[in-house]
């Protein structure tokens, strides 16, 4: 969309995260799990960046480095120039201002306890913003924003009186109620209905144009991405495998993993006999190797010798697109484009 | 004769504010061996259709009319000791998170043989086990997966397991409610693409419910469409969806992101569904449709048969074949 669009306002730069299973009764650490690998990508100032990958790919850990709900344990994480992932004290509390976070499931993220005026204003208190009349003030605009009109309506429900669109609706306005410059939405839709979601989506989708925020949107769907992003990276096991334009990376996938995404989803209505990429292995590969390809073990593609032996480098295939895949270039099929066949999301 | 004719099937629930009249009306017929899809958002009545099926309501729930024949028997009129008899042996069910459900301090493979062997007394323990290897080699589970238990599972196993525990007794029917949400979309296609090879193989007949039109699309041969508790547009897939006919069917395809084509502004549907405690005299879908006029207000629509295979509730259609 805008290719231009400023320099990098967030950049990961090779941020690993390590989590470890649960030990043996006595002491010792458990296995050891690689949430992120070595995640280096630049989120730009003012775009929609998304991060698409399946549960366990990371996706969720990446955004809550970013709010520094969980530290990394390598590499570093700036904005603006400015490492934040040793913040502490008052310039943590001043970063976190900026930074907000919209989670996945509006049943469990909201206090049922406190009214929605209550819920808006929180963070407003918390951060010492305004008086009595101006905090008001703040939290009508910030549910009108959101589409919850007339806002006088809303403030004193609660969220059992609401339906899931509208207390993410809700979430939404309390992320947005300080002025962020920078959003998590972390899976926004993933509770609702098809028909709530595009509610959601729109609003996001306003949030960028008027207000300028630069929005890290997480999903698992690539039909939500295209819509809404500029740029995508798609991760599996926390590695980076592809990134580039929503459209050129969703329509002209070269990663087989990414291929084998578009083929898991459902199509329907005029689609003929759409063609699939057929990248995924239905038996996963034996592979005792941790070394290699993350997707070796279900790559169609991969060399058995070359791809196990060694991680493929992110390489530049064409302006602004990178894939991490060492036959990308003879990976040249595009999605068939038919205007009547509709893909799930 | 269709396996399950469904005649005019209404439903409530009783509730402190009144009865909600959950289901209205709801009429279909599904062959052996054929799959229906039920589309709606939350709040419509199709887990609550898939329920009464069953004989699965909950205690405040009563059918206030019609009639639902399964092999030619009136379900709703048979004795509790007689459905308990038929659920699970002629009609089973896949709940929406029914993965969850498994008992954690069991065998999976326990847990699918208790099904046999609750249902079918000739069996014995040895044979109710080798029954259990099959159909977990049918749906795809390991066999050295067998002794494990369900925190040892991931999501997509445990879902398989279930849909063994499903076919278990060799079921005629099986109500699908939301299987794969939760699921990722790789797990979730291969789960899809298993269903859709079961049931030509086996013949079994489904009945599947999700929110999602694009997964009902993937498997069923039949869609129904339902708003507010009443089915709104019914048809064979293809038809339906290359020329869908009512307002909210194509609501609901418009609210739907797409891979492909220019990137177009979705439209929600603006507004909220009927509180259905007093549900609208005229056509249910009235007040958030665009294409509505003054007798929708007033009169509940008839269905229009557009073709044998797909019918529509909507005026528009009527008056449309009038000015013809």
């Amino acid at each position: 969309m805008k290719e231009e669009a400023g320099h990098p306002f967030l950049s990961f730069d090779s941020v690993s995260k390590f989590y470890f299973s649960r030990g043996r009764i006595l002491g010792g650490r458990g296995r050891q799990v690689v949430a992120l690998n070595r995640l280096t990508l630049d989120i730009r100032k003012g775009e929609i960046f998304g991060l698409v990958g399946e549960s366990g790919s990371g996706k969720t850990t990446a955004g809550r480095l970013i709010v520094r709900l969980e530290d990394a344990d390598r590499g570093s994480i700036l904005v603006e120039g400015q490492d934040i992932t040793h913040l502490r004290g008052r310039r943590l509390k001043d970063f976190r201002r900026r930074i907000q976070m919209i989670f996945q499931d509006p049943y469990q993220s909201l206090n049922p306890q406190l009214s929605v005026f209550d819920t808006v204003s929180e963070p407003l208190l918390i951060h010492r913003k305004g008086d009595r009349l101006s905090r008001r003030e703040m939290v009508l605009n910030a549910l009108q924003s959101v589409g919850l009109s007339p806002p006088e309506d809303f403030v004193h429900r609660f969220p059992h009186q609401m339906s899931g669109g509208q207390r993410q609706r809700v979430a939404i306005a309390r992320a947005m109620v300080l002025g962020p410059d920078f959003v998590v939405a972390d899976e926004p839709t993933s509770m609702l209905d098809a028909s709530i979601s595009a509610q959601i989506f729109n609003i996001l989708l306003e949030m960028q144009k008027n207000l300028g925020i630069t929005l890290l949107f997480i999903t698992h769907s690539l039909a939500a991405a295209r819509y809404l992003c500029d740029r995508i990276a798609v991760i599996y096991r926390g590695n980076l495998m592809e990134l580039g334009s929503a459209d050129d990376v969703i329509q002209r996938p070269r990663h087989p993993y990414t291929q084998a995404l578009i083929d898991a989803l459902p199509k329907f209505g005029q689609c003929g006999e759409a063609a699939r990429f057929n990248t995924f292995l239905k038996a996963e590969r034996e592979s005792s190797a941790t070394i290699g390809c993350a997707f070796f073990g279900r790559c169609s593609i991969a060399n058995r010798i070359l791809c196990s032996q060694e991680v493929p480098p992110l390489k530049t295939v064409s302006p602004g697109r990178q894939v991490a895949c060492f036959f990308a270039q003879e990976q040249g099929k595009n999605l068939p484009a038919s205007k009547t066949c509709y893909y799930g999301i | 004769m269709a396996l399950l004719e469904v005649e005019d099937l209404s439903i409530g629930y009783r509730t402190r504010l009144g009865l909600h009249r959950a289901v209205e009306g709801v009429s279909f017929s599904l062959e052996e061996g054929k799959s229906l899809g039920f589309v709606g958002e939350s709040g419509c009545g199709k887990t609550t259709v898939g329920m009464a099926l069953m004989g699965l309501l909950p205690r405040n729930g009563i059918i206030l009319r019609g009639s639902v024949l399964f092999e030619g028997r009136d379900i709703l009129a048979i004795s509790e000791e007689e459905l308990r008899l038929l659920r699970w042996k002629k009609i089973s069910m896949i709940f929406q998170a029914a993965m969850n459900a498994l008992n954690p301090v069991k065998r999976v493979a326990d847990q699918v043989a208790e099904a046999i062997l609750a249902h079918t007394r000739s069996v014995s323990r040895a044979e109710a086990s080798r029954q259990v290897e099959g159909l977990f080699q049918l749906v795809g589970v390991p066999k050295n997966r067998m002794r494990d238990y369900p925190h040892q599972y991931s999501g997509g196993m445990k879902q398989r397991a279930i849909i063994a525990m499903a076919l278990a007794c060799k079921p005629r029917l099986i109500i699908a409610d939301e299987p794969t949400t939760a699921l990722d979309v790789i797990v979730q296609d291969q789960i899809l693409q298993e269903t859709r090879l079961l049931q030509e193989q086996l013949g079994i007949s489904i009945i599947f419910i999700s929110h999602d039109i694009s997964i009902v699309a993937d498997v069923c041969h039949d869609i129904g469409i339902m708003y507010a508790g009443e089915l709104v547009e019914y048809g064979n897939r293809n038809e339906l969806f290359n020329s869908p006919a009512h307002p909210y069917t194509r609501a609901l395809l418009s609210s739907f992101p797409t891979l492909t084509g220019n990137r177009e502004m979705l439209k929600p549907i603006a507004g909220e569904p009927p509180n259905l405690l007093n549900p609208p005299r005229g056509c249910r879908f009235c007040a958030r449709c665009p294409e509505a006029s003054e007798e929708c207000d007033s009169f509940s629509p008839q269905w229009i048969e557009l073709s044998p295979r797909h019918k529509v509730r909507c005026v528009r259609f009527r008056r449309k074949e009038g000015q013809q």
